[in-house]
């Protein structure tokens, strides 16, 4: 059995609230696996816990309860993110660099050096297309390019995990499009992706497996197909029916000339699901 | 799967982490103090014409060493103090730890890249002030030349080697490194508290306390030992007072030096020591409250 890319085993995560009794739970008994080489999307409503969960699976925040692993090694362990590239929501980076030096920064981080780094630096600013905008202080960076060079700085020293924490947000149409051709493009070389997201269509077209998290709770976890699917209807889509044919289908399909094109299950869309889900779901507030 | 080494270790990431410090200083444009200390010494010896050589070059000694001792305090302080609470606001702080860095090579790299500046502000002053008296004294040299002009060459001689000894001293260097070893201490002071502190003011406002305690102490603590005896109780909690409070009179050699004492190698061995041993504890310090906290 090939090792998981990231396991979550019972995650708790509790923030005392300073001058109360009560106590936040933001995660409650989380417990996820994502296989290598898959897309893994983590959706919820603002507040659900997935940017909690995020962070304590790259060990900047400690759990309450549970573990979390990258590749077989705990989240605590400071070596289980040697090939780990995250992109935080909102990603705010040192203004007074450039581009290519924010770059060449991450990369000394992650052990890059001379020619390597050089060419591992030009390769992303390309990717991520901000050659123009290299040697501009990222003081001056739009949020759209501050997104790209964070995802450029996640992605340095080719990790074979990469945790993008609302990857579009504040992106236009075309360079959210962008990001996600890039995802794809991690996908087909074999790159484990970890996301958030709040723009479920994206998700619904990139997303191997989806988890949707309620009040720190999954409330529904699958293949992005299963979840979609209405299991007790049939859908069919017919080709030349006229009203009469329409009106014996069900008796006539065999004896008419009604040809069967395709029959599936439904679909309901992910936005239908999401918020069916995450509608009823239990307290986020314990005593 | 290949297990991927990590080294816990490593001089290259704290190389960076220093580099990128030293540049956030530099880029925030943290020397432009200099130009402040570089008009001090100009405007100061503007005053000094009336005074004789030993008055004006004390003068001149006592008032670079004393900026520059509460100069690089400052300067420690200050940009200390903002660096941490800079990073947890931007966020930036997740993307570096989210590399395989460890905790306390981040602090060692920021603590580093302060030290680094420290150390070229000082450089730079100490040339500045040593070029001032450098020239002061060749001016006043072709002034005694002129004035002994019929005097017996050893009555020359002599007015000549009391010039050149009240100028340079061998206690200036030490010295300066003392002033160096002090910012230093305060700087990992400062990155301490700035671990657990809810702003920047607050780290400010905390150090500069400590800054006049620490001058205060050493007079309160002769009193206090006068008042109420050295009992084990009363030495454990001066002990405990030292930690929190450094005694920062024992850096000021500036009076033994513009006075022209010699500083014993003991002293100065002495004091060097205690400056870098209150410097590494104030890390560790950082480190543990630093270690466990949640970002
Ligand atoms: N440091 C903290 N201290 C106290 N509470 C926190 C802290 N961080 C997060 N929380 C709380 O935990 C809950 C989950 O927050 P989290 O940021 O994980 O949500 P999210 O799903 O990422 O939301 P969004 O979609 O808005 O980004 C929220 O109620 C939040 O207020
Ligand atoms: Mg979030």
């Amino acid at each position: 059995m090939t090792e998981p890319a990231v396991t979550v085993q019972n995650l708790t995560k509790v923030f005392p609230i300073p001058f109360r009794r009560t106590k936040l739970v933001a995660v409650r008994g989380l417990n996820l696996e994502v296989a290598p080489g898959q897309v893994y999307g983590l959706l919820g409503p603002n507040g659900s816990g997935k940017s909690t969960t995020l962070k304590i699976i790259l060990g900047l925040v400690t759990a309450s309860a549970g573990t979390t692993k990258i590749f077989g090694r705990d989240s605590r362990e400071v070596g289980s993110r040697e090939a780990v590239g995250f992109l935080p929501e909102n990603p705010y980076f040192y203004k007074y660099l450039t581009g290519a030096e924010t770059l060449r920064f991450y990369g000394k981080l992650c052990g890059l050096r001379g020619k390597k780094l050089q060419a591992r630096t030009d390769e992303l600013l390309a990717l991520v297309s901000l050659e123009e905008a290299s040697d501009r202080r990222l003081g001056g960076y739009s949020k759209g390019m501050l997104q790209r060079i964070g995802l450029a700085q996640a992605l340095i020293q080719e990790p074979k995990l990469v945790v993008l924490d609302e990857p579009t947000a504040g992106v236009d149409p075309a360079g959210s499009r962008e990001i996600r051709d890039l995802i794809l493009d991690l996908k087909r070389r074999g790159i484990t992706v970890l996301l958030s997201s709040h723009l479920l269509a994206q998700v619904q077209e990139i997303c191997d497996r989806v988890g949707i998290l309620a009040n720190g709770v999954l409330v529904r976890e699958g293949r992005v197909e299963d979840l979609l699917a209405i299991e007790n209807q049939t859908e069919l889509i017919l080709e030349n029916a006229t009203p009469e044919v329409l009106g014996q289908i069900s008796a006539l399909l065999d004896q008419t000339k009604t040809r069967l094109v395709e029959q599936r299950r439904p679909q309901t869309t992910l936005e239908g699901l999401f918020l069916e889900a995450t509608k009823t779901s239990p307290a986020p507030r314990d005593s | 799967m290949a297990e991927l080494q990590h080294r816990s270790f490593s001089l290259g990431r704290i190389a960076a982490l220093t580099g990128n410090t030293f540049t956030e200083l530099v880029r925030l444009k943290v020397f432009y103090f200099l130009l402040i200390f570089a008009l001090l010494l100009i405007g100061n010896s503007l005053f000094m014409a009336r005074l004789s050589f030993q008055q004006e070059f004390q003068v001149l000694k006592d008032v670079s060493l004393g900026a520059m001792s509460i100069f690089t305090s400052l300067l420690a302080i200050v940009a200390t103090a903002q660096l941490l609470p800079r990073d947890l606001e931007d966020r930036t702080i997740y993307t570096i730890l989210a590399k395989p860095v460890p905790r306390y090579e981040y602090l060692i790299g920021k603590l580093a890249g302060v030290l680094l500046l420290l150390g070229l502000s000082i450089l730079a002053m100490s040339a500045l002030f040593l070029a001032l008296l450098f020239v002061r004294e060749q001016m006043l040299m072709s002034e005694t030349l002129r004035e002994t002009a019929g005097l017996r060459p050893e009555q020359v001689q002599a007015a000549i080697r009391s010039l050149e000894e009240s100028a340079f001293n061998a206690n200036l260097l030490p010295g300066i490194v003392i002033i160096y070893l002090k910012a230093a201490l305060l700087a990992a002071l400062t990155l301490f508290i700035s671990t657990f502190a809810s702003s920047n003011i607050f780290t400010i406002v905390v150090m500069v306390f400590i800054y006049f305690i620490g001058h205060l102490q050493a007079t309160a603590r002769e009193y206090w030992l006068q008042e109420h005896g050295g009992g084990w109780l009363a030495k454990t909690f001066l002990a405990l007072v030292a930690l929190a409070f450094p005694d920062l009179q024992l850096f000021n050699l500036v009076d033994d030096i513009v006075a022209g004492t010699a500083i014993p190698p003991g002293l100065f061995a002495q004091t060097a020591v205690l400056g870098c041993v209150y410097t590494s504890v104030y890390l560790f310090f950082a480190w543990v409250s630093f270690h466990g906290k949640a970002l």
